[in-house]
């Protein structure tokens, strides 16, 4: 990740802009960024500094080029390359050993005389004999885990100058994010993986339904009520690769730079990839298998892919389906494979929690057989493949309660044991 | 570890940087508590906790369940603690006596680390000691081992070890005080102005101490943000000035300029690069009157020629710091005092790894390895080495009482990078006094940033030195 020091962006009005090199009006770039790659792929031996300097003269003669983008792009590509480090400390030892024996005859100095008869040519051959090394050869290795002496070892590189491309704009999106305060996002898919991403990045959400299975979601850091702080910047820049390989979302993040604010807003189609691989559609061939089966529409019913996010407080729950009837009838299908019984506890706990929300559970035989005595009434199972026509019978039986008595309160989920 | 387990309504609890109770949206619990909807609970910044627990305890009795701190006692056995001295004293008992709170001011060398020690030994808690930098934090280490006998924990540079005493740096603790701020007792921030900074100030506002003690030798900040200090350590509790200290507390001194010239050689490319960046801002003020130095970096990002006027700046700022004659004069001094260990601070790496190469002398830089770190030190403490090099690592807090010369071949303009170097060589040892030379480029940019610098009392009184009259004292 760059810091901020390679930040570069662009204020236009209250919103700011990230640096963005796009293909019609920065084409050049990518002829720079594959000499730039063909210097790291050949650089093999090359000091840090000499590869700085080589990829710096890439970038002389063009007119629009700031220094922070040479030096951001600098760091993108340091970051995937292997340099020689000296763990083993081998030149700390050489310089160690050259101190010590100079120490003796300390101060070194050009013009020696009576009192003062260390001449520094005279000391330095001295030193070199002892150590049976030229002293050319001393002097270059006694600083060879400094990390501008670092040698390139292996370059993992980037696909192609393409790839690096986009890194870089991503990076540079990333980098804003430094500035943060808060984020929302409206999203309509892949709401497993906002979850889990938010989460993982330390972040708390407000969850708010906008439309049928469009929701706004508002990220902030656990300090953020009592005091708007950037100390969560981080977090956010971490979790943005993730948002960038969901599908179908806006995102704006609120920016405090100094004395004023600005925003800055990144959607689906802005044409940052990530690069993190995007969520499998389906967790299990079970449900894909189970989805192909009832085709996108049966007696009425309708089949979504975790399009709908129940929440409480800082619980997100995503049922594996939802079912959505076009007389308005929702009801919602979690699938339990092959887990452990603490998991399936947790589960019951989870869905506990939505007891008003129609829910139909799956679970698979195994378990369902093992966890037997903990199993509430109305559970399905299932083996190898989910029979739908026992799925369907339940949807009917839905569709008749809620002929008599259709509402809250009337739940699928019985008491789970906690 | 943080509790994840959701308390019960009445408990106080900490979580991530702030102080949470569980109670209706209708029920404040006290001052300083916000409602936070999102997680259906009161919030309050860590920092209050000793507000807080004094308006719940008195509302609530024994009904209020405070399960804040999780700290361990301690009863630290001192092996190797001075006798505090009777100023020292006076700054702790009033310290103490402000409900163990407050900043001790006193100039560099005056013992303010064995007041936080004895302060330590008196609070006996779990203490969390931040510093500035991974080689103060490392020193801290050592000190807290020769005291006590006690292997405090590293928080920072790589390390992620917390026991009841540990020692982090202030980037650690802005990064980890939510993870670990209801673990001390007592916090100690060592040169404590640089917690007032925006952002590094959230070490102490996201930590629940109750007990805090910041010290610092140069309080005061040109922007003014010490006075936030004052809320989150605590009121200024004694204050020492260097001139009450001076030939007391501290050792007599004297600050010496010695003016060198640019080799003709160096001459020929400083004026070359200085006619670039010269002629580049002539032709634009032909267009554009008000052009300044300002206009020539942002032009920079899409002119090459703003680029190449941009580079031959630095060019020029790099012949400066790197002066040939700099090591000459350099090696008088070295014969000059050639019996006492000589302190030398560059003013960038590059010149810092020039000397070391010139000279043969360890060098140390912010990159350089804990064990080298400590070779060289130990080594400079005990007369092994008669000189070290650092370019700025060194500038604060380092301890190393024998030394009583020190060179500035280079630095900033900072009037407090200068007292924090000076102060490296004011510790008393004896009647031993003081020098600290300062070689500065003649007729370049470097001399103004030298007469900026000595804009302090304790720079007051500083006299030049010729070239030749430091050749004449060295017999040559």
């Amino acid at each position: 990740m760059l810091t901020k020091e390679h930040a570069l962006f662009t204020f236009d009005r209250f919103e700011v802009r990230a640096d963005c090199l796009t293909r019609v009006q920065h084409a050049r770039y990518r002829e720079m960024a594959s000499k730039l790659l063909y210097i790291y792929h050949h650089g093999r031996g090359l000091t840090r500094r000499d590869l700085h300097r080589r990829s710096e003269t890439v970038f002389t003669d063009e007119a629009d080029c700031p220094p922070q983008r040479v030096r951001a792009f600098v760091k993108l590509l340091d970051d995937v390359s292997e340099f020689e480090t000296d763990r083993e400390g081998r030149a700390a030892e050489l310089r160690r050993r050259v101190f010590e024996l100079a120490a003796l005859r300390h101060p070194l100095v050009r013009r020696p005389d009576r009192l003062f008869e260390s001449a520094e040519g005279k000391v330095k051959a001295d030193i070199a004999n002892q150590l049976a090394q030229p002293w050319r050869v001393i002097e270059s290795s006694m600083h060879r885990d400094f990390p501008e002496f670092h040698r390139l070892q292996v370059f993992h590189g980037y696909r192609d100058a393409d790839a690096l491309l986009n890194r870089y704009n991503v990076a540079q999106a990333q980098v804003l994010l430094f500035w943060a305060e808060e984020m929302t996002i409206t999203a309509r898919s892949d709401l497993k993986m906002l979850f889990r991403y938010a989460k993982l990045a330390g972040l708390l959400h407000e969850v708010t339904a906008v439309a049928p299975s469009v929701y706004r979601i508002r990220l902030t850091g656990p300090v953020f009520v009592l005091k708007q702080t950037r100390r969560y910047g981080v977090n956010f820049a971490q979790f943005l690769p993730a948002l960038l390989a969901c599908r179908d979302w806006q995102m704006q993040a609120k920016l405090h730079f100094g004395k004023f604010r600005s925003f800055l807003r990144i959607s689906s189609e802005s044409g940052l990839r990530s690069f993190y691989k995007p969520e499998k559609e389906f967790d299990s061939a079970l449900e894909e298998k189970f989805a192909r089966k009832f085709g996108t529409e049966r007696d009425g019913w309708k089949l979504e892919r975790e399009t709908e996010a129940l929440v409480k407080g800082q619980k997100v729950f995503l049922p594996d389906f939802v079912f959505r009837h076009q007389d308005g009838a929702v009801v919602y299908f979690e699938i339990v494979g092959y887990w452990t019984p603490e998991y399936l506890a947790a589960k019951w706990k989870t869905l506990a929690m939505f007891a008003d929300r129609l829910i139909l559970v799956s679970v698979s035989k195994p378990l369902a057989l093992s966890q037997e005595n903990f199993m509430p009434p109305g559970t399905l199972t299932h083996g190898r493949t989910l029979q739908l026509a026992q799925v369907l019978e339940r949807l009917k039986q839905v569709r008749e309660r809620k002929g008599r008595n259709f509402g809250g309160g009337d739940s699928l989920i019985p008491s789970a044991p906690v | 570890m943080v509790s994840r387990e959701r308390p019960s309504s009445g408990e106080l609890t900490y979580d991530r940087g702030t102080l949470v109770v569980h109670a209706p949206q209708t029920c404040c619990p006290s001052p300083h508590f916000i409602w936070d909807a999102r997680t259906d609970s009161w919030r309050a910044p860590a920092w209050r906790y000793p507000t807080v627990t004094r308006v719940l305890s008195e509302a609530h009795g024994d009904r209020f369940n405070d399960r804040v701190l999780e700290v361990v006692d301690l009863q630290l056995v001192t092996k190797e603690l001075h006798t505090l001295r009777e100023d020292q004293r006076e700054a702790l008992t009033r310290w103490r006596g402000a409900d163990d709170r407050g900043l001790i001011v006193m100039p560099t060398g005056t013992g303010k680390t064995e007041i936080a020690m004895t302060a330590m030994t008196d609070c006996g808690t779990a203490t969390l000691i931040v510093s500035p930098i991974r080689d103060l934090m490392y020193q801290w280490h050592r000190r807290i081992q020769r005291a006590f006998g006690n292997d405090a924990g590293i928080l920072g540079d790589g390390r992620h070890e917390i026991r009841p005493i540990t020692v982090t740096t202030y980037d650690s603790a802005f990064i980890y005080m939510d993870q670990i701020g209801n673990r001390f007792g007592l916090i100690v921030f060592d040169e404590v102005h640089h917690l007032a900074g925006r952002n590094l100030r959230q070490a102490a506002e996201l930590c629940a101490a109750p007990r805090r003690l910041g010290l610092t030798a140069t309080l005061e900040r040109t922007d003014g943000l010490h006075m936030a200090l004052m809320d989150l350590v605590g009121p200024v509790v004694y204050r020492q000035e260097v001139s009450e200290a001076r030939g007391r507390t501290l050792a007599e001194y004297e600050t010496i300029r010695i003016p060198v010239h640019l080799t003709p050689r160096e001459q020929r490319h400083y004026n070359a690069a200085a006619a670039t960046v010269r002629y580049f801002v002539m032709e634009r003020r032909k267009t554009n009157p008000s052009y300044t130095w300002q206009d020539v970096c942002s032009e920079a990002a899409r002119d090459p020629a703003a680029r190449r006027a941009l580079r031959a700046f630095r060019f020029k700022a790099t012949i400066e710091d790197r002066a040939e004659e700099k090591l000459r004069v350099l090696e008088d001094l070295f014969r000059l005092h050639a019996q006492e260990p000589v302190l030398v601070f560059a003013g960038s790496n590059s010149m810092a790894v020039d000397i070391s190469r010139r000279f043969l002398l360890p060098v140390l830089l912010h990159h350089s390895r804990k064990e080298e770190r400590y070779w060289a030190l130990d080594g400079f403490t005990n007369g092994r080495f008669r000189a070290l090099v650092a370019n700025q690592v060194l500038d604060e807090g380092i301890d190393v009482p024998a030394v009583k010369v020190a060179v500035v071949v280079g630095g900033l303009a900072s009037t407090r990078q200068a007292k924090q170097r000076l102060g490296r060589i004011l510790r008393k040892t004896g009647s031993a006094r003081a020098v600290l030379y300062e070689i500065v480029c003649d007729e370049t940019h470097e001399k103004e940033r030298s007469r900026q610098r000595r804009q302090s009392d304790a720079y007051s009184g500083t006299r030049t030195m010729r070239e030749h009259t430091l050749q004449y004292r060295v017999g040559r």
